[in-house]
């Protein structure tokens, strides 16, 4: 089944060719992973398909529609969300407004609504507690630890209800723990329906973890499959070593 | 034994629980509601002294005082919907204030419409005007848009300065009384309740959208905007309509100025002082409380009459100005009501100097109303099994 697809996509910055002509496509309901060296485009890939950052050519279609060139909050709503990679949280907010600001009322009278509904109050804190941080909620999020805030974050893109996930190095920084209940996390949500595209530079993590894994070098993807293949693959050996 | 030391342990467990409601368990409840007390009590005063002072004023001059006061309370509020939602600092508001006051003094000049509706239909107009300025302006962030804000009041300055066959040009215009037989106390009177009444409406609207979706929306704006669009928020109409609606009310106040100063200079009304007074105050006070721009207002107010008084017109008004902002930036980044909120929770003996420790509490008094309401609880069975 079709999910994400991207085709011609190039991005440059001043002479830094940070994606070249990348087309890649990313099946539906799987747990994909990203993976390359430092500097190979990973997050600049997840600026362009998210609106972040405008691309300089390409397309992107998701499901069978076209996203190219709309606006962040237009891709979010189109059931595409994302972490960030050094993670990103409101961070003078508690820790269940973070969640609530993930609401998106689509009718004027929702808008004009109070923000702390008792629906979605609870909604929120169905996801605190599945991350299990629900006894914070009333904390700031500057003051939550680092691994918290993965947590926090996580949990208000979950808020926003999106189909697919872009999680952008969720194990970084992170202590083993954690990586585990990370990953649980990950398995289950995609088990109950959700497709997931992981950057990753664990590869223990995105070994276990995934079903499809793509590879960048230097902007480009040299190689995509299953983990098997991928681990005895030789340019992406040759791409991690430096050979 | 088992049996024994069951009972015994619910027993110690629900005495802790019971003794809690006198002693740690009862103090957040008692300190909310000495707060809440201290809250009605602080209304009923400020009420009380807003509807009386016009009658308890030593003289005419008091009142004035009382209306510039307000202007800038209202002035700085409606800055606030801008820069307290969105974190975007506009040092151009002044020109919002200066096109409702030449609007509504136009309205009433050329197209002879009666005092208020011109005063509602230039703040429409104004409403429509932000507009395109608010499209231009709100897409750069940070210093930019403090720039951009700034170039607004500088055309605008020059546009009403040069175009003297319509506006007076630097001679000014003058702005007919909306009550023509009244005397100059009733006037006052009469305008100290109008501002007052444009203050409550501006602080009403302030408050539903505080509460509301839109709002937190905005507050996530100001928190990090690429992480609320990412989120799904529509920054940028948010963005847009909140600048407007905060463009209408500055251009009321603006307005109801003109109806009563009776008199417009565009080197007043499009300076780029007034749009900094009003960050100030907002700042002053505190941009994100309802009633931080007030009491800045009310604050820079004063002491910017006071020296007006005492020195007369040296720029001496401008280095108090100056003095405050330096005091607020270094000693009350968050302003004076967090500041002197932080004060009376310490001496409420709350010591609540951050939010990990208020959880710390909060978590604490979850587990014991927990122990107390079911008694057999974990604690009880780990001692059992152990
Ligand atoms: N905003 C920017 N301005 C200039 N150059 C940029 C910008 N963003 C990324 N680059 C460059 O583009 C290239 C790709 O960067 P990107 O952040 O996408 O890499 P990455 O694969 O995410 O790396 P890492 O694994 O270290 O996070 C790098 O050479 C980087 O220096
Ligand atoms: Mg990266």
């Amino acid at each position: 089944m079709s999910g994400l697809e991207i085709t011609g996509l190039s991005k440059s910055f001043g002479g830094v060719c940070a994606l070249d002509d990348v087309s890649v496509a990313f099946p539906h309901g799987k747990i994909n992973a990203l993976i390359g060296p430092n500097g190979s485009g990973k997050t600049t890939f997840f600026n362009c398909v998210t609106g972040m950052i405008r691309a300089d050519s390409g397309r992107i279609t998701y499901r069978g529609q076209d996203l190219t060139g709309r606006p962040p909050h237009r891709i979010a709503r189109a059931g595409i969300g994302r972490s960030f990679q050094l993670c990103r949280v409101f961070p003078r907010m508690t820790v269940l407004d973070n969640l609530l600001c993930a609401v998106q009322p689509r009718t004027l009278r929702a808008k004009a609504g109070r923000s702390h509904s008792r629906a979605e109050t609870e909604r929120a804190r169905h996801w605190l507690t599945r991350m299990g941080i629900d006894h914070l909620e009333r904390a700031e999020a500057q003051n939550l630890s680092w691994g918290q805030q993965k947590l926090l974050e996580l949990a208000g893109v979950l808020m926003s209800e999106p189909e697919t996930i872009l999680l952008d190095e969720p194990a970084g920084g992170v202590n083993p723990a954690l990586i585990d209940r990370i990953c649980a996390l990950v398995s289950e949500l995609n088990a109950e329906g959700r497709t997931f595209l992981v950057v990753e530079h664990n590869m223990d993590l995105v070994m276990s973890l995934s079903h499809h894994i793509v590879v960048f070098d230097r902007g480009w993807p040299i190689a995509e499959g299953p983990p098997s293949a991928i681990r005895s693959d030789e340019k992406v050996l040759g791409a991690y070593l430096g050979v | 034994m088992r049996s024994d030391s069951e009972p015994r342990t619910t027993t110690s467990g629900s005495r802790t629980g019971g003794g809690g409601r006198t002693g740690p368990l009862a103090a957040p409840i008692a300190r909310h509601r000495v707060a809440l007390g201290m809250k009605l009590l602080l209304y009923a005063v400020a009420l009380t002294a807003l509807f009386t002072f016009p009658d308890v004023a030593p003289s005419r001059y008091e009142v004035t005082v009382a209306i510039t006061l307000l202007n800038y309370a209202v002035l700085a509020t409606a800055w606030n919907f801008v820069g307290g939602f969105t974190g975007y600092i506009s040092l151009g508001h002044g020109a919002f204030a200066g096109l409702g006051a030449y609007g509504t003094a136009l309205l009433v000049v050329k197209a002879e419409l009666p005092s208020f509706p011109a005063l509602f239909a230039a703040a429409a107009l104004v409403g429509l005007i932000a507009v395109p300025v608010g499209y231009a302006a709100l897409r750069v962030r940070g210093a930019s848009f403090v720039i951009v804000s700034i170039a607004l009041v500088l055309v605008l300055l020059l546009v009403f300065q040069s175009w003297a066959s319509f506006t007076g040009g630097s001679r000014g215009m003058v702005v007919p009384r909306p009550f023509p037989g009244m005397l100059r106390t009733e006037h006052h009177r009469v305008f100290y309740f109008l501002f007052a009444a444009l203050l409550a409406l501006a602080l009403v609207t302030w408050w539903l959208i505080d509460r509301s979706r839109f709002g937190l929306g905005l507050k996530s704006i100001r928190e990090d905007e690429d992480k609320a669009q990412a989120l799904g928020t529509p920054t940028f109409a948010y963005k847009l309509v909140v600048f407007v609606v905060s463009a209408v009310f500055t251009a009321l106040a603006g307005g109801l100025y003109a109806l009563w100063f009776g008199d417009l200079d565009p080197v007043f009304q499009f300076s780029i002082l007034s749009g900094a007074y009003m960050v100030l105050m907002a700042l002053l006070g505190g941009v994100r409380h309802l009633y931080g721009p007030l009491l800045g207002a009310l604050v820079v107010g004063y002491a910017l009459e006071y020296s007006k008084l005492e020195y007369g017109d040296t720029p001496l008004h401008l280095v108090t100005a100056g003095l405050l902002l330096a005091v607020v930036v270094l000693f009350m980044p968050d302003g004076v009501i967090p500041a002197v909120r932080g004060l009376a929770a310490r001496f409420l003996g709350g010591g609540q100097s951050s939010i990990r420790e208020v959880t710390a509490a909060e978590l604490l008094h979850g587990q014991r109303a927990a122990g107390s309401a079911a008694p057999p609880d974990s604690r009880t069975r780990k001692e059992v099994s152990s």
